[in-house]
């Protein structure tokens, strides 16, 4: 079988790495010495962000679990996922963690002996998956285990995807071929190469996939030359890689349109810019530092009379969003940092005006315009109405 | 201007049943069933006589009212008795009563209740109670229909006759009025039942509910409490208005005479203190009728600031510990329970004790994620309405029952399979209503039972975190067990290494593993010796208040675990359950080297 195309260049051998931790373990053991592994902290404490650099980095934090009778579960459940995972790696087999959850689950029920290793459900297992990437400090695409593909629905009367197939083969899709049927970039966007037939001006991601669609029902491709995108909530590693892909490859301006409320600006817009804490191991390659935040700007709910409405204090859950809202502009270095102070003030706005205005308000400004939502962007990239 | 015009007690009463505990037809069936049982138990314990009480409640048919049954309650004691020309007032006149304002703890207090039993059969079904009673003096029984004649407040007897009934003595009284019942849940007459059983261990019961089968509940103590006597007040429980009034009953005395005479615990020392307080010296031999109001406000002062004994237990009755522990046992086979008896004290200028048992049943479908089931006693007699606003309800959800083990959501009462039963006696309860379902909760009660409440869980937490530890070290156990041998199997396998490998490295985890288990083992220890500690204090105390030599002779033998020294039945089951403990923790134990073996033997296999 042909190699798979890989994320980035690695320098490390990752079954051996993995052999020589499981060597050093055993020795451990055979010593009576508690084994310790170490994997790094990913958390917002340990998070890193330098306007220079664009995303979230690691710091030097680890988290360490060194065997005991509470830990020795999750000791004994990481070695079983990586010998799964090494032989995949082995044989160049891959999946998805949800494959790999059920994989593992007939291999435990098959086996009395095994079955307290028994995972109660995918939370279970995508924790230790999650927990061998970031003690080997590789990705987990690199242990050839795949998110399912969520999200990146693309649109655009330009852009030709060439994918490299596992065999050598190459696939060409034209995207303008396509009419309303958008293309989704597969969870590896590392193997796919980017071709433009007409200078691109710019790309949206839209945060709501079905706005996405409506744009382009409406025709927004065939007017401008952009690459039109939905990211379904919060971007998946899939959309995350098609973007810093997008990125590296075309060098246009980027922008995201989304809700004007604290979730969307700490969850979705962060994260498809800077990178998540959870995933700080991957950033690197899975986040677009260029996009910028078109709106829903503050502003805009003034100059275009935008429909919002007051945020449900009593609701736990947007007490919670607030709360949250609050914590990132003590805590989280990306709205720390003086480059993104414009993100922080909106999210001081929101705080204080507890007011919350959706994307789809702008259908609203002229009923009897089913354009204007389109004229309204263009307008805002013409004016430099972003953050 | 109108006229105005003066109503009779009945006619009052009659109009507002709802305030006496007849607001519903769930509500009339247990009120009546509640107040018919109260005067037999209090009859009973007033003539020193072991109550037999036979109840029925049966459905004879449809309600004349919407939505109700006709509801048939008999209610027959073995008590002493009522007075052929009492009959009349006991059952159809409001306020005629044996009791009121006596300063005793018994259940009924003015008068009302078994009267507006009759009013409300007599508006629904059109007949007062039917009663049958004999005194040991009468060689036959009386047998009449009672009725509340409303505009006068008299009882009116009809139909009276005399029957021959093998009894020595007793009442037997039947109402039928519309009604529902309702057997389970706090207003539940079957809650009832077992309040009343826990907290009166000298009654035995039959019972009919429904066509459910009769049902038997034997005494588990044979000692009929002692009626507490209308002892001379505190001078605490009075004001100053009271303390002049009460002054003028003594006639021509000296000061220091009305005050000893007059008052409990008030001794020649007393007054020497209160003189030290700034009673005035002079006065103590000044006659009381020549005081003037100044003088009585300056020695009630200097009263009021003494330090006193507080009342004497006499004055009110307590279930005791011994007897709550047997008792609770009727309600079901226990896990394990606390029971807690306060000293008596005062709140509110009244004496007051209060009472906690707390326990965990094995059978009885307690939902672990449920709040717990609260029994709530005012003199003996279960509150079943009205929770949310009682001292005790406040009490409870005051105290952080999470340090004792339990899980309680802020401000609520605690969660898990657990009965609560707390009771309050006192001459004087301050209820919230006339229907005596709710107690008012002032600062002094709620503290008063929390501390008791926070004695209980102290003890009942001893039990939780010995069986947390025990759990603990199974899970640990377990998990050296299951994971140990699939941990190394499957480094082996990745580092592709050798049976001798696998062997030293299983050696190596089983010693790493073992020194952690023996942690959990000396926490597990240290939980147990806690426990029976406090198992050893509780034998001590039992056993100095009932029978000393027995006590001691269990408490020093330290090669013996120290069983609950109770009389008899108790210390025998006492020492059953203790014993049981023992065995589980010498499982525990083995199961803990076994462990160990295991890894071996899997190796083997």
């Amino acid at each position: 079988m042909a190699k798979l195309i890989r994320v980035r260049e690695l320098n490390i051998d990752i079954p051996k790495e993995a052999r020589l931790l499981a060597e050093q373990m055993l020795s451990d053991l055979e010593k009576s010495k508690r084994p310790v592994l170490e994997a790094v902290k990913t958390s917002l404490d340990n998070s890193i962000y330098d306007h220079k650099v664009g995303f979230l980095t690691p710091g030097d934090k680890m988290v360490r679990t060194e065997l005991n009778v509470s830990s020795v579960q999750k000791l004994a459940r990481v070695v079983f996922v990586l010998e799964i995972m090494l032989r995949n790696l082995d044989i160049g087999a891959v999946n998805t963690k949800r494959e790999l959850y059920y994989i593992s689950k007939g291999l435990i029920k098959g086996d009395k002996r095994m079955k307290p290793l028994d995972f109660e459900d995918q939370n279970d297992s995508d924790s230790i998956i999650d927990f061998i990437g970031d003690m080997l400090r590789v990705y987990r695409e690199e242990l050839n285990c795949f998110a399912n593909d969520r999200g990146g629905q693309t649109y655009s009367q330009q852009l030709i995807v060439t994918e490299t197939l596992p065999d050598g083969d190459k696939a060409v899709v034209d995207l303008s071929t396509l009419g309303t049927t958008p293309f989704q970039p597969k969870n590896k966007p590392q193997s796919l190469k980017l071709k433009v037939k007409k200078k691109i001006d710019f790309v949206l991601i839209v945060e709501s996939e079905g706005t996405a669609n409506t744009l382009q029902t409406m025709g927004f491709t065939r007017r401008n030359n952009c690459i039109l995108l939905g990211a379904q909530g919060v971007p998946s590693n899939g959309v995350r890689g098609w973007c810093k892909l997008i990125q590296d490859q075309l060098d246009v301006p980027m922008y995201f349109f989304g809700d004007l409320d604290a979730y969307t600006l700490q969850n979705i817009f962060r994260t498809l810019k800077a990178g998540s804490a959870a995933s700080l191991i991957r950033n690197a390659d899975f986040s677009a530092p260029n996009v910028k935040f078109l709106g829903v700007l503050p502003d805009d709910v003034k100059r275009y009379d935008l429909p919002h409405y007051k945020v449900k204090e009593s609701d736990p859950v947007e007490a919670r969003a607030l709360k949250k809202a609050k914590d990132a502009l003590e805590n989280d270095p990306f709205f720390l940092d003086k480059k993104n102070k414009g993100l922080a003030d909106i999210c001081r706005w929101l705080i204080k005006e507890k007011i919350r205005c959706e994307q789809q308000s702008f259908f609203s400004v002229d009923p009897r315009d089913p354009i204007k939502t389109e004229k309204l962007i263009l307008e805002k990239i013409k004016r430099g109405s972003y953050v | 201007m109108s006229k105005i015009t003066k109503s009779s007690t009945a006619e009052y009463f009659a109009k507002n049943l709802q305030q006496v505990g007849f607001s519903s037809p769930l509500k009339a069936v247990l009120t009546t069933v509640k107040e018919a049982v109260d005067n037999s138990l209090d009859a009973c314990e007033g003539a020193q006589i072991l109550p037999d009480i036979e109840l029925q409640v049966l459905k004879v048919g449809t309600g004349s009212s919407k939505n109700t049954d006709l509801i048939k309650i008999v209610v027959e004691d073995n008590g002493p008795g009522i007075d052929p020309d009492d009959i009349a007032k006991v059952f159809g006149e409001y306020l005629a009563s044996s009791k009121f304002g006596r300063g005793q703890c018994s259940r009924g207090q003015q008068g009302i209740g078994i009267s507006a039993a009759t009013t409300w059969a007599q508006l629904t079904n059109a007949k007062g109670a039917f009663v049958m009673s004999k005194t040991p003096s009468m060689r036959k029984a009386v047998r009449a229909q009672v009725d509340v004649d409303i505009k006068s407040n008299t009882g009116v007897m009809r139909n009276k006759e005399t029957v021959d009934w093998d009894k020595k003595s007793g009442t037997r009284v039947e109402f039928t009025i519309d009604g529902r019942v309702q057997l389970n849940g706090d207003g539940g007459l079957l809650t009832y039942i077992e309040g009343t059983v826990l907290v009166n261990p000298h009654l035995s019961i039959r019972y009919k509910l429904l066509e459910n089968d009769w049902v038997s509940v034997e005494r588990v103590s044979s000692e009929s409490p002692d009626v507490p006597e209308a002892t001379l007040p505190h001078p605490h429980t009075f004001k100053l208005g009271e303390f002049i009034t009460h002054s003028t009953l003594f006639g021509k005395v000296s000061l220091g005479n009305f005050l000893k005479t007059g008052f409990s615990r008030v001794s020649d020392q007393s007054i020497k203190d209160f003189t030290a307080k700034g009673m005035p010296k002079s006065l103590v031999n000044t006659p009381v009728t020549s005081l003037k109001q100044e003088d009585f406000k300056k020695v009630f002062q200097a009263v009021q600031d003494t330090e006193l004994m507080a009342p004497s237990t006499k004055s009110v009755l307590t279930v005791g510990e011994d007897s709550l522990s047997k008792s609770i046992q009727r309600l079901g086979e226990t896990d394990f329970f606390a029971v807690v008896t306060r000293k008596p004290t005062i709140c509110d200028f009244k004496p007051v004790v209060v009472e906690v048992a707390l326990a965990r049943f094995k059978n009885r479908n307690l939902e672990a994620d449920e709040p717990v089931q609260l029994l709530r006693f005012a003199n003996r007699v279960p509150l079943q309405f009205d929770k949310s606003g009682c001292a005790i309800t406040w009490a409870i959800e005051s105290v952080n029952w999470k340090s004792y083990g339990l899980s309680q959501p802020k401000g609520s009462l605690p969660i898990g399979p657990y009965i609560f039963a707390v009771s309050i006696t006192s001459p004087f309860i301050k209820f919230k209503n006339a229907s005596k379902e709710t107690i008012d909760a002032s600062e002094e009660l709620v503290e008063e039972i929390r501390r008791a409440l926070m004695q209980a869980g102290q003890k009942l937490s001893r039990h939780i975190k010995k069986e947390f530890r025990e759990a603990d070290l199974e899970r640990k156990l377990a998990h050296i067990e299951q994971f140990g041998p699939i941990l190394v199997e499957g480094l082996v396998r990745l580092t592709k290494s050798s049976p001798a490998r696998m062997k030293k490295a299983e050696e190596g985890l089983k010693k790493l593993l073992g020194r952690d288990s023996e942690h959990a083992q000396a926490e597990l220890n240290e939980a147990e010796a806690r426990l029976q500690t406090q198992k050893i204090r509780e034998a001590k105390r039992q056993g100095i208040d009932l029978d000393s030599d027995e006590a001691s002779a269990d408490v020093d033998d330290d090669s013996a675990p120290a069983p609950v020294a109770t009389k008899k039945k108790g210390g025998s089951k006492a020492e059953a359950e203790v014993a049981e403990e023992n065995r589980k923790a010498v499982a525990t134990k083995k199961k803990a080297a076994a462990a160990n073996a295991a890894m071996t033997t899997k190796k083997k296999r």
